[in-house]
């Protein structure tokens, strides 16, 4: 089943003299339960084409077509429900809402779709578990390392069970330890749960463990390779 | 909303100095708005206290003509049973017949206008009350040069007492007050004071034909009790008025203005002085409620004949004190509203801060789905917990300075208070009992907190989350 669907999505900034084509017509579907790294050199257009699927900035032309919805057909606050209850959001600096603990930023997307609180206490307490934080639920985030906030960006980003969890360079602020830690839980959700990843990254150890991995080069996209089981 | 609420009150402690900051000048602010109205609101009441409840009244029954042209040829007749229908009417307390009309005194080679204000001794108890301000102690030279000899008072103490020499008193707490002392610690000098110190004057009997002089005016008089001094004026078209009263007794009236002029009479004698007999310039009220006198007013005018009679109220009687309050209250209000105005921007440039602090943390709020408008209420929330902390604390601090020196008006002395007499103010500076105006603080901070959201607000709105993302 196809999950996202993006039909010659194109953006340009003309704010400056020249004008930027930091997206130039991409054409791409992702399906159900893949774990696809976007890849390309700085500059490439990888956030700006994330933030396209995300419903976060808005394509000079083409569509964006999640489980059927066009997003271009939504206006601004429509996008930030569509956004609460079918994307989940991992930024490269973590993002964690500082006032709240770990699993207070796990429910807060939750408390926001109006889950009960028993719902709320109960999976935030399991994905923190599952992201391996089980003893840290009342941290808050200037008390932990970045590998550990990441990993709360993790479980926030699944608390609201979205149809699939965007990842704008998740790793690029963590050391190699952490990487590897982050980038295993992820690969567990998604083999385990099923759950569809977009990531992101220039580091090549994270574009090891994608199953499929599109290339993009000038806002374009070079190569999309699937490849069979991962390594 | 709990939630939010929560989230806010975290937020606040984030940048704990900042908000003390803000906090502290919206508590010095609310502090310094109350302590200072209350100030101004208590002194207008006393102002009215002294020259409208103890002396003109709230409401005055005239002839008609008199207003306009206030002479004895202007009076009221057979002034009884109206009497007795105003003191019966709802709402008034009280109701005195009076006769006021200015004439000559004199006195050996001085003599000066005065007020003479005819008085039913009995009655007039309830209204300006005489008795109550009767001189019983006088600080005269050789008292003062007792205390100096027979005591040892402090250097400030000597001071004092030297420059309150020759001024009257109606008690020792009073004395005591002026010369910085405790009244307690000024027991031990009642003897001294009772004995060299007395002043025996008398209040006026029913039908007395005695007088009693202010004590401003008897100092310039040089008169004193037992002295008769000379009134020589115009009664009731235009006999001639002459007399000689003997001083009964000194009044100390608090209004400076009213003290160098003040002469009481009882009614009957004036009646006979001025050649009114039965017959009276006004009739004086106090109510239960000034708040109801307009509508006493109207009320009352609307039973009476017109054409003999009119009530007009303190403010028509007395436009100067009406003109001096209001100009006062405008000057203030004006004072208070630039001190708001620079606490505004305070609060205003913490909230632009925090929204441009927090530009990042807001955009990942929209992100991952939180509309713009709970992140406003957040905002709205975190400056009017700001807001009420500075306030109430600023109330809290307020709240028993007022009230102490509410139940004990502060009484200034020395220099300072001749200052403030020779303004034609009284020396003191009661404030206003706790009420209204402490609400209107909050309400005024409120409404700063909520206007200094605004453009913050419209900020929020128009925010773009890609930009808010990448800040
Ligand atoms: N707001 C913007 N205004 C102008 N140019 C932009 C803006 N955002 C991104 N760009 C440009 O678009 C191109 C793609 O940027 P970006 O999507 O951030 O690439 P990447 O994430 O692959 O490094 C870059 O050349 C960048 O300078
Ligand atoms: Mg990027």
């Amino acid at each position: 089943m196809k999950v996202i669907e993006i039909d010659n999505l194109k953006k340009t900034y003309s704010e400056s003299e020249v004008e930027v084509h930091a997206v130039n017509g991409v054409t791409l579907d992702i399906e159900e339960g893949e774990f696809t790294a976007i890849v390309g050199p700085s500059g490439s257009g990888k956030t700006t084409l994330l933030n396209m699927i995300g419903g976060l900035d808005i394509p000079t032309s083409g569509e964006v077509i999640i489980g059927g919805s066009n997003m271009n057909h939504l206006n601004g606050s429509e996008l930030t429900d569509f956004r609460k209850n079918n994307i989940g959001f991992v930024f490269q600096a973590y993002n964690l809402i500082p006032v709240l603990t770990a699993k207070e930023n796990t429910e807060f997307v939750m408390k926001l779709q109006g889950k009960s609180k028993v719902e709320c206490e109960k999976r935030s307490k399991e994905l923190l578990e599952s992201v391996g934080l089980g003893e840290r639920i009342n941290a808050r985030p200037n008390k932990m390392s970045g590998g550990q906030q990441q990993r709360v960006a993790v479980a926030r980003a699944l608390a609201s069970k979205p149809k699939f969890v965007l990842a704008d360079e998740p790793t690029a602020n963590l050391d190699s330890k952490s990487t590897e830690t982050l980038l295993d839980i992820m690969e567990k959700l998604n083999k385990e749960e099923n759950i569809t990843f977009v990531f992101s990254t220039h580091d090549a150890r994270v574009v090891k463990k994608a199953r499929r991995v599109i290339t993009l080069e000038d806002g374009k996209i070079l190569s999309d390779v699937r490849k069979n089981g991962g390594e | 909303m709990n939630r939010l609420f929560k989230m806010a009150w975290r937020n606040i402690w984030r940048n704990r100095r900042r908000t003390l900051i803000t906090a502290a000048s919206i508590f010095f602010a609310v502090f310094f708005a109350i302590v200072m109205r209350s100030i101004q609101l208590g002194t207008y009441g006393h102002m009215i206290s002294q020259s409208i409840e103890k002396f003109s009244g709230y409401l005055q029954l005239q002839n008609p003509e008199y207003f306009d042209e206030p002479s004895l040829d202007n009076f009221i007749e057979n002034s009884d049973d109206i009497i007795k229908k105003l003191n019966a009417t709802e709402g008034v307390k009280v109701a005195v017949p009076r006769i006021e009309t200015f004439v000559l005194a004199s006195s050996g080679h001085q003599s000066k206008g005065v007020l003479v204000t005819g008085i039913d001794p009995e009655q007039e108890m309830f209204v300006s009350n005489p008795e109550h301000m009767l001189a019983k102690y006088k600080l005269t030279p050789e008292i003062v040069e007792k205390l100096l000899t027979e005591t040892n008072l402090e250097k400030k103490q000597i001071e004092l007492l030297k420059f309150n020499e020759n001024k009257l008193y109606h008690d020792l707490d009073r004395l005591a007050l002026d010369l910085g002392l405790n009244p307690s610690d000024f027991e031990q000098y009642h003897g001294l004071l009772n004995k060299y110190a007395s002043y025996s004057g008398e209040y006026l009997s029913k039908n007395d034909d005695g007088i009693l002089v202010s004590s401003r005016l008897a100092t310039f008089l040089r008169s004193t009790v037992g002295d008769t001094i000379v009134l020589l004026g115009q009664g009731r078209y235009g006999a001639t008025a002459a007399g000689l009263f003997p001083i009964r007794g000194i009044v100390r009236v608090p209004s400076p203005d009213l003290d160098n002029k003040l002469v009481y009479m009882s009614l009957s004698r004036a009646q006979i002085f001025l050649d009114m007999p039965d017959m009276l310039t006004s009739i004086a009220m106090n109510l239960d409620d000034n708040d109801d006198m307009f509508d006493i007013q109207a009320s009352i005018n609307s039973t009476l004949d017109k054409e003999k009679y009119v009530v007009k109220n303190w403010e028509e009687i007395n436009p100067t004190l009406k003109q001096q309050i209001d100009g006062d209250d405008k000057s203030g209000q004006m004072f208070l509203g630039i001190l708001y105005f620079i606490i505004f921007f305070g609060i205003f440039g913490t909230v632009m801060m925090m929204i441009a602090e927090r530009k990042r943390e807001f955009g990942v709020l929209v992100a991952i789905g939180m509309r713009k408008s709970k992140l406003a209420i957040i905002l709205v929330f975190e400056m009017l917990m700001v807001g009420f902390i500075g306030t109430v604390s600023g109330m809290l601090a307020a709240l028993p300075l007022v009230y102490s020196f509410y139940v004990n008006p502060f009484h200034i002395t020395g220099e300072m208070a001749k200052m403030y007499e020779d303004m034609g103010f009284e020396a003191v500076m009661p404030t206003a009992p706790v009420e209204g105006y402490f609400a209107i603080q909050g309400f005024i901070i409120l409404l700063m907190v909520i206007v200094a959201c605004i453009i913050p607000l419209q900020r929020i709105r128009k925010m773009k989350v890609m930009n808010a993302l990448r800040s």
